[in-house]
């Protein structure tokens, strides 16, 4: 007896647990949605290719395909937070890219002159487009539109339209070389060292900050949800682990995306910077009378989007290993649909640079996992397209999700299951009452009318009951 | 159902996710009269004009709507306005680049064969416009239109679609005392032609001069029903806030006035965009401890002197000096005047001054980051211990200060915005219209902020088109009027009749 009731509360943790989580998920919907989605493409693909999608050579070869993408998306996320577009990036990453490699092949530069010029240029672009933007408000759209041209023509006289191929090793170390590895039984540990470093710092830290948050009683969130997501992503980082290492270790392809992202993670989540582009954003007249200077922010955010195409377009150019006229086109498009794919709002004020980088993935994964599983080519910018399409609805459907409480919701129901089971019967009854009236056309039919919303509106009251119920009001009692 | 009932809602209860909006409201209107319905907000008279015009339809909420001796079932806003019940809300739904008559006529354009008559159209614009006593070039732009005109065109509009029952929500809240005057002088006037109105107002003046019977609600439930021999305004705001209010204004304790803080001297400003000046010789002194107010017309050049005071951030061409503790200062910028200790608190509290899709410690915090950051990495612990702080010290009502600044009420978001300003230290503040479009209970709490701010030394100036406002909170007063100062008054010498006098000069 003793050992069944045992089993029924080990049950029921186990089950509140789910319920809480699920509530989590549900309530946070916008935050998890792409993840999910992300998800269902990669086991998708993996049964559509025998798992040779999520196998270390491939998916390897996805993150460095992806980076350049990436990259650009990050910045494109704080030119559209700030409800800005940027149009001209694709084609300035492109030149800069051909600047440095032929500056580098043909003219004899050192990497790092090359580097340093491209840089300059970059920042006085981003600067000039900030300017024109913020001070003379002349329409991103027109700027960068004509930008794009510009660069477009710039990137032509560059390469004097041939290909240049590189040779010098800086290109070839970045593009297709990987960190030093140190091999021990066909796994890299260097790796591995990293990585384990990387959980580890995952899940003290957040311990930490959740004690930090207790001790000056500040909300932490749920406990259950915490540990998912740790869990959660232990796994993935174990996995990624496993796969870099025992292919070639880290390429710097995907080291530089991760410095990229990192910084900028921080900067938009934990610096006065961040906070700053984030409310000129969300409110440009508000932040200009909290006496931000939405000039000068906007500055920033063009010049920060410059500096990224720039190392875009030399991430680009070296995993090809070469420069060409035919660089550029479709990059900034890619990055846009990065950003909305990761649920950056084109009103402005939202939007995560992670989600971004998610939402590169999520496209370059569509393109390669389609490539991989012979599918015809021509249907993969139908599929992009429709899925933008459905991640900014899904976007917008889940705006104003309230939060839920299944555990709640399962207290309620054992509660007021009763009253509702009866409800239902005196709705079903009065509807059809209300609709023999109706037939026989009584004199008194409006009787049965009231008769039917009274019930209806018994009905919907316990239904709300049900809905909006939380966990502490049954605890309590 | 008697007889001489237009309208009569029946037990409505209407419920969101988490909230029970209605809960069985009942309302009964007579023909031909000017029924209010008043309570503070969120006591559910928007959400019920909502279920009266189909906008929130027919199924989601429970109860009857008998209109005109029939049950109606509202799907949407054509069946309510084609049954004759037409809704003014506070948003207008005018077109600003259309033409006068044009929008009169939007949505049932005088046509024939689906070609357009405009001759009628005109003519018929015309008509409608002498009814609401409206005297305009009927080919002018609506947005070239002041408030109070694009009012009275959305009731021309209303009347040409065979009003029988007009619905109009705090119509005079965006008005100046004449415009508003001029409505209610209006609405007696389409009574005597047998057009019923509802109104929804905060004001409680209005109800006293024009209402024939109201309905207070409360908490989304019918309190009572008030009919015109028992109306006084201590009755319906003992039934509004559910107790008793003695004094719409808090006691302040006498106060020592100190140095002048804050002074304008000869300050004009030209605006390029309308190509005059919006502020003529302002000469305002402000006084430590000293609360100044600045009367006048919606319109007058008070917003705009306060910008020049706080910045300049519409760049007008100013000329003048402004000091400040002594010292003439020249600000570019609104940093500048937040380095000055000067804080703002604009009068559209969603426009310009919350960041709504940020939660209440970011918009909190936003005013001075460098206090909550180092080296420009922010401490999170700090930002959110000070918010916490203020919204204990306030009394913002938030289940969490890190809930959204959306989905608070008007008051408690207003109480947000002067928290960010407190939380920059400021020695001088400028409330603009600090209590629009907020109830009772929340203007009373936002009145002893401004007491006890004082209290501590702080400089306050309350830009205000409320008369009793203005009387009631402030020590010294400054009439503008287009853009000129016309008077300046103690409080002990100040009436509002002398007020109006100087603003309508």
């Amino acid at each position: 007896m003793n050992i069944l009731k045992t089993i029924k509360k080990v049950g029921w943790i186990i089950q509140k647990y789910f319920l809480t989580l699920m509530s989590m998920i549900r309530t946070n919907i916008r935050d998890y949605g792409m993840f999910i989605a992300l998800f269902v493409i990669f086991i998708t693909f993996s049964f559509m290719t025998d798992w040779i999608f999520l196998g270390a050579i491939n998916f390897t070869n996805l993150l460095n395909q992806t980076a350049y993408v990436s990259v650009l998306a990050v910045g494109m996320t704080l030119v559209i937070v700030t409800r800005q577009i940027d149009l001209s990036v694709g084609y300035i990453g492109a030149f800069l890219g051909a600047y440095v490699v032929v500056g580098v092949e043909n003219l004899g530069q050192p990497v790092w002159l090359a580097l340093l010029g491209a840089l300059v240029i970059t920042v006085i672009v981003g600067a000039g487009k900030g300017i024109l933007v913020a001070k003379i408000k002349v329409p991103a759209f027109v700027v960068t539109l004509a930008g794009m041209f510009i660069f477009k023509g710039l990137l032509m006289f560059r390469t004097n339209n041939r290909t240049i191929p590189t040779t010098h090793s800086f290109f070839k170390n970045l593009g297709i070389g990987y960190l030093p590895t140190f091999d021990v039984g066909g796994y890299d540990l260097i790796t591995i060292v990293i990585g384990g470093l990387g959980i580890l710092l995952l899940i003290f830290g957040g311990i930490n900050t959740r004690r930090k948050n207790q001790k000056l009683n500040i909300p932490n969130e749920k406990l259950e949800l915490f540990i998912t997501k740790t869990v959660v992503m232990t796994l993935i980082l174990g996995y990624l682990i496993y796969t870099f290492a025992s292919f070639r270790g880290i390429s710097y392809l995907l080291l530089v995306t991760v410095v990229v992202v990192v910084i900028y993670h921080f900067m938009t989540t934990k610096t006065t910077l961040g906070r700053r582009i984030y409310a000129v954003g969300g409110n440009p007249d508000a932040a200009e009378l909290s006496g931000i200077s939405v000039e000068k922010i906007l500055v920033i955010v063009f010049i920060s989007m410059g500096i990224l195409a720039l190392i875009s377009g030399v991430m680009y150019a070296s995993r090809l290993q070469n420069t060409s006229p035919n660089h550029g086109p479709f990059w900034e498009l890619y990055a846009i649909a990065a950003a909305f794919i990761g649920g950056t709002s084109a009103a402005g004020g939202v939007g995560k640079v992670i989600n971004a980088v998610i939402g590169s993935v999520v496209i370059m994964s569509l393109k390669n996992g389609m490539a991989l599983a012979g599918v015809d080519a021509n249907l993969e910018p139908i599929i992009l397209g429709s899925v933008l399409l459905l991640a900014v609805i899904f976007d917008i459907f889940t705006r104003n999700v309230r939060p839920i409480d299944y555990v709640g919701i399962h207290y309620a129901k054992q509660k007021f299951g009763d009253e509702l089971r009866s409800a239902q019967e005196a709705f079903r009854q009065a509807k059809i009452n209300l609709r023999k009236a109706k037939k026989e056309d009584l004199d008194d039919v409006i009787e049965y009318e009231y008769a039917f919303t009274n019930a209806q509106g018994e009905l919907n009251k316990i239904k709300d009951k049900i809905r909006v119920a939380k966990e502490e009001d049954f605890v309590k009692k | 159902m008697k007889q001489d009932d237009l309208l009569v809602m029946k037990s409505i209860t209407k419920t969101f996710p988490g909230v029970k909006a209605l809960d069985e409201v009942n309302i009964n209107v007579k023909r031909g009269e000017i029924h209010f319905i008043v309570g503070e907000n969120g006591a559910g008279k928007s959400t019920l004009m909502k279920v009266l015009s189909g906008i929130y339809p027919h199924g989601t909420y429970s109860g009857d709507i008998i209109f005109d001796g029939e049950i109606k079932h509202f799907h949407n806003i054509k069946q309510s306005v084609s049954d004759g019940i037409v809704i003014i809300n506070q948003e207008l739904a005018l077109f600003p680049n259309l033409t006068v008559y044009e929008n009169i006529f939007v949505g049932h354009e005088i046509s024939k064969a689906k070609i357009m008559d405009w001759d009628k159209t005109k003519k018929e614009a015309v008509k409608y416009l002498n009814m609401v006593g409206l005297d305009v070039d009927i080919h002018r732009m609506v947005g070239s239109l002041g408030v109070g005109k694009q009012q009275l065109i959305e009731i021309a509009k209303a009347l040409s679609q065979n009003v029988k029952l007009l619905i109009l929500d705090e119509p005079t809240a965006a008005l100046n005392e004449n415009d508003s005057e001029n409505l209610l002088e209006l609405l007696v006037e389409l009574k005597k032609q047998g057009i019923t109105s509802i109104m929804i107002s905060h004001k409680l003046k209005e109800v006293e001069a024009i209402a024939d019977s109201l309905t207070v609600l409360r908490d989304g439930k019918t309190i009572v029903r008030i009919e015109r021999e028992d109306i006084n305004e201590q009755e319906i705001i003992r039934n509004m806030v559910g107790r008793e209010i003695e004094d719409i204004f808090p006691k302040r304790p006498p106060y020592e006035v100190g140095d002048v803080v804050l002074e304008t001297v000869h300050l004009n400003a030209f605006d390029h965009h309308v190509n005059r000046y919006i502020v003529n010789d302002a000469n305002i002194k402000l006084r430590k401890g000293e609360v100044v107010g600045l009367a006048g017309l919606m319109g007058a050049g008070r917003t705009e002197l306060a910008h020049c005071i706080f910045g300049n951030p519409d760049n007008y061409k100013l000329s003048g000096r402004i000091i400040v503790h002594g010292k003439g200062v020249e600000m570019h910028h609104p940093n500048d005047a937040i380095k000055q200790g000067i804080a703002y608190v604009s009068e559209d509290r969603k426009q310009d001054g919350l960041i709504l899709n940020e939660t209440i410690s970011q918009n909190i915090t936003i005013s001075d980051l460098k206090k909550i950051s180092k080296s420009g990495v922010i401490d999170f612990f700090k930002q959110n211990q000070y918010a916490e702080q203020y919204v204990k010290d306030i009394d913002i009502r938030t289940p969490s200060i890190l809930q959204d600044v959306k989905n608070l009420s008007g008051g408690n978001q207003q109480k947000v915005q002067v928290a960010k300003w407190l939380f920059a230290d400021p020695k001088i503040l400028i409330l603009d219209e600090p209590t629009r479009g907020i109830d009772v209970g929340a203007k009373y709490e936002i009145y002893t902020i401004i007491n006890d701010l004082v209290a501590q030394g702080m400089s306050i100036l309350i830009i205000s088109s409320e008369l009793p406002e203005i009387l009631g909170m402030c020590d010294r007063i400054y009439v503008i009027a287009e853009g000129l100062q016309t008077a300046e008054f103690d409080i002990k010498d100040a009436t509002p009749e002398k007020i109006m006098e100087s603003a309508t000069v």
